[in-house]
């Protein structure tokens, strides 16, 4: 194989690789194997949400808190009320920080004819500070409900070291409201760009709960192929291969790619949006088949992002955070040797944790699978599709939106090599 | 390093294995990263930008341990390209999380996590200074935003950095947190250098000492304390989170393997 040379604007170190003469494209990934389905073992349980948001600085929130759901899951630990909302806004933080980096600093700047993320603040100002606007804010909440944005220092499981006080989540919520008029210009730019018109026949999956837009508290996996599977059941669903040029595993279900993330999530739980979330989703005349519009569908999920964390904020203000939320268990240690699982919907879609602990609280087993490796499937099943759609384009041009193409989906590559 | 006339200096950053959070906390300046951009000229950055010049460079900021070969080879010709080369986080100063897994460790876990058929590229995660000379390291997991300008502002003002001449503990005490060893909770803040504002600590979390030793550090003696209400195994627990591949770590807790993989 010849030297790679790595796609840039990505999380990671992701190569594509083409056969002109065949025409076939293949997608390699090289970053090192970190093996933290190994480091954990032999560790207390509660070593696990510190270690494993280490896989990932772009989505290490949705790490920590699959990890927490986890642990609570396998040593049968109950959370108050105030630790789901608190965990909940933590991660709509997530989404906006991620999605955001991904829209303006990555994407962005193919549609806009630059270079770099950092050349848009001279070219289009008003929609940079709209960018860093969301990214400051979202940070704050990151690092005030969370103890730190990157790698979170105040949560635990069973529920929170330490929590923001009334007066700090007033404060937050005076800017989060900020945010509002930011997201709403990031709907309109990523509507008004011209995304290469693909149609592939891909199956989405999500997450889902059925009774609102949800990422956080999940019960089923459904697809846009009429799939319902109970999330706890996810290894049956997604089968994980290995590939000799890939230092990542393949996700499949039935033999087929799957694509997961902002794209499916609007497919399968769009209509449960609310407020002006759901007019932007509705005039945005989404393309489901069209892998491009992934990057519109992260928009559109910025601004329900926002949206929530204001509601979010709002409910927290009115009644106070309860005690019970900083009352932490004394010993972390199951009766009998237990299993368990905990899941999210991360920016990039699901995300799960499987673990087995000991009558110590050491784990002896665990399993993770993040969402980039169910879309690394279906990235190299449609970059087929669009090399065999188009035609009469330079190789130059094929590369860019095959390089394009990667992007919208987001990859995170140091989360698919763990 | 600036004047007038002179060319800005040119800046590479590059990461190798790892989870990009240091990356990210650099794009998490913000307004100061573009300060800092107006000052340096940045040649080349994959996560950032498609530009990617070839050396010679002034400052090359590296990200990440090196665990494949590839790797090892870029950091090497790296050093030859570059006058100042630069650790950023803990993976790269320390091996970090990664260096948790040990080398002779790595064969039980490919099998198991990959199966017996596969050929893995990583060979062990070590610090950038097991392979080459590094003029600074910037610790942290991630890396403290203000520390990574302090060292960009004294290097582009032709200034060595150094590394802040008190421990954890120090800062700890001005962020007004109870002390941890006092409360019988193990914490490495007392040997760990400072920098990090004792972040970890002020959130209710431990320290585990990502930030690295601080210049003569009174190992012994902390653990000393520790051991009055704590056990070895628990100790050990916490010098392997981040300082499993230091020297400290070898004298302190290196011991005969036991087979199941793990050590």
């Amino acid at each position: 194989m010849e030297k790679p040379e790595f796609i840039t604007k990505i999380e990671g170190h992701g190569a594509l690789h083409f056969n002109w003469q065949k025409n076939k494209v293949w997608l390699e990934v090289a970053e090192g194997e970190r093996l933290f389905e190994g480091m954990v073992v032999g560790r207390p349980a509660t070593d696990l949400y510190w270690i494993t948001p280490r896989i990932c600085g772009v989505c290490p929130i949705a790490h920590n808190l699959a990890a927490l759901k986890c642990v609570e899951n396998t040593l049968g630990l109950k959370i108050s009320d105030s630790t789901v909302l608190l965990r909940k806004l933590l991660l709509d933080a997530q989404m906006i920080q991620s999605h955001v980096l991904h829209l303006y600093f990555l994407v962005a700047p193919d549609y806009l004819g630059l270079d770099s993320g950092l050349e848009i603040i001279q070219t289009h100002p008003v929609y940079f500070q709209q960018a860093l606007e969301l990214k400051r804010v979202s940070d704050l909440i990151a690092d005030m409900v969370g103890g730190r944005g990157i790698h979170p220092t105040a949560t635990a499981a069973g529920g929170f070291h330490k929590v923001p006080s009334t007066e700090q989540l007033r404060g937050l919520r005076d800017e989060a409201e900020k945010m509002l008029a930011a997201a709403e210009g990031c709907v309109h730019l990523f509507s008004s760009l011209n995304y290469p018109e693909v149609k592939a026949d891909f199956s989405l999956f999500s997450q889902a709960n059925g009774k609102t837009y949800e990422v956080y508290d999940m019960k089923f996996i459904t697809s846009n192929k009429k799939l319902k599977a109970r999330s706890v059941g996810f290894e049956k669903v997604i089968d994980e291969e290995i590939k000799p040029y890939s230092t990542a595993k393949f996700g499949y279900h039935e033999g087929k790619g799957m694509m997961v993330g902002a794209l499916a999530r609007l497919a399968l739980q769009g209509k449960l949006l609310k407020g002006r979330a759901k007019e932007f989703f509705k005039t945005a005349d989404i393309d489901f088949q069209n892998p491009y519009h992934n990057n519109l569908a992260q928009a559109i999920e910025t601004y329900h992002f926002v949206q929530e964390a204001n509601g979010i904020l709002e409910k927290l203000i009115e009644n106070g955070v309860d005690s019970k939320a900083t009352e932490l268990p004394k010993e972390y240690k199951p009766k009998r040797a237990s299993r368990g699982v905990g899941m999210v919907e991360a920016p990039r879609g699901g995300l799960y944790y499987e673990i087995e602990v000991d009558t110590q609280g050491l784990i002896t087993h665990c399993n993770i699978i993040t969402p980039t490796v169910q879309n690394l499937s279906s990235m190299e099943e449609t970059a087929q599709v669009v090399l065999n759609q188009i035609k009469g384009q330079s190789k130059e041009k094929i590369q860019e939106l095959l390089e394009m193409l990667i992007r919208a989906y987001d990859p995170c590559i140091t989360c698919s090599v763990h | 390093m600036v004047s007038g006339v002179e060319p800005k200096p040119k800046l590479a950053i590059f990461d190798f294995t790892d989870c990009e959070g240091c990356e990210v906390a650099l794009v998490s300046l913000r307004e100061k990263l573009l300060d800092l951009a107006g000052e340096i000229e940045i040649v080349n950055w994959r996560l950032a930008q498609r530009r990617a010049d070839e050396g010679p460079y002034d400052v090359v900021l590296i990200e990440g341990t090196p665990i494949t070969q590839e790797e090892i080879d870029t950091l090497k010709f790296l050093r030859e390209q570059t006058k100042i080369l630069v650790g950023l986080g803990s993976c790269a100063t320390l091996a970090g999380i990664p260096g948790i897994i040990d080398k002779e460790s790595r064969g039980f876990w490919y099998k198991k996590i990959y199966g017996e058929k596969y050929k893995p590229r990583g060979i062990d995660a070590l610090p950038l200074t097991a392979y080459v000379k590094v003029n600074y390291l910037i610790h942290g997991c991630p890396v403290e935003k203000k520390e990574v300008v302090r060292v960009m502002e004294e290097l582009l003002a032709g200034k060595a950095p150094k590394p802040r001449g008190y421990s954890v503990c120090f800062e700890c005490k001005l962020a007004g947190n109870p002390c941890r060893l006092l409360a019988k909770k193990i914490c490495l803040g007392p040997i760990t250098q400072g920098g990090c504002g004792a972040i970890c600590i002020s959130g209710g979390s431990p320290c585990y000492g990502c930030f690295g030793l601080r210049d003569s550090a009174q190992i012994d003696n902390l653990l000393h304390t520790l051991y009055k209400f704590s056990d070895s195994p628990e100790v050990e627990q916490y010098f392997s989170m981040f300082l499993k591949k230091t020297p400290e770590y070898a004298r302190l807790f290196k011991r005969p393997r036991v087979k199941n993989g793990k050590t």
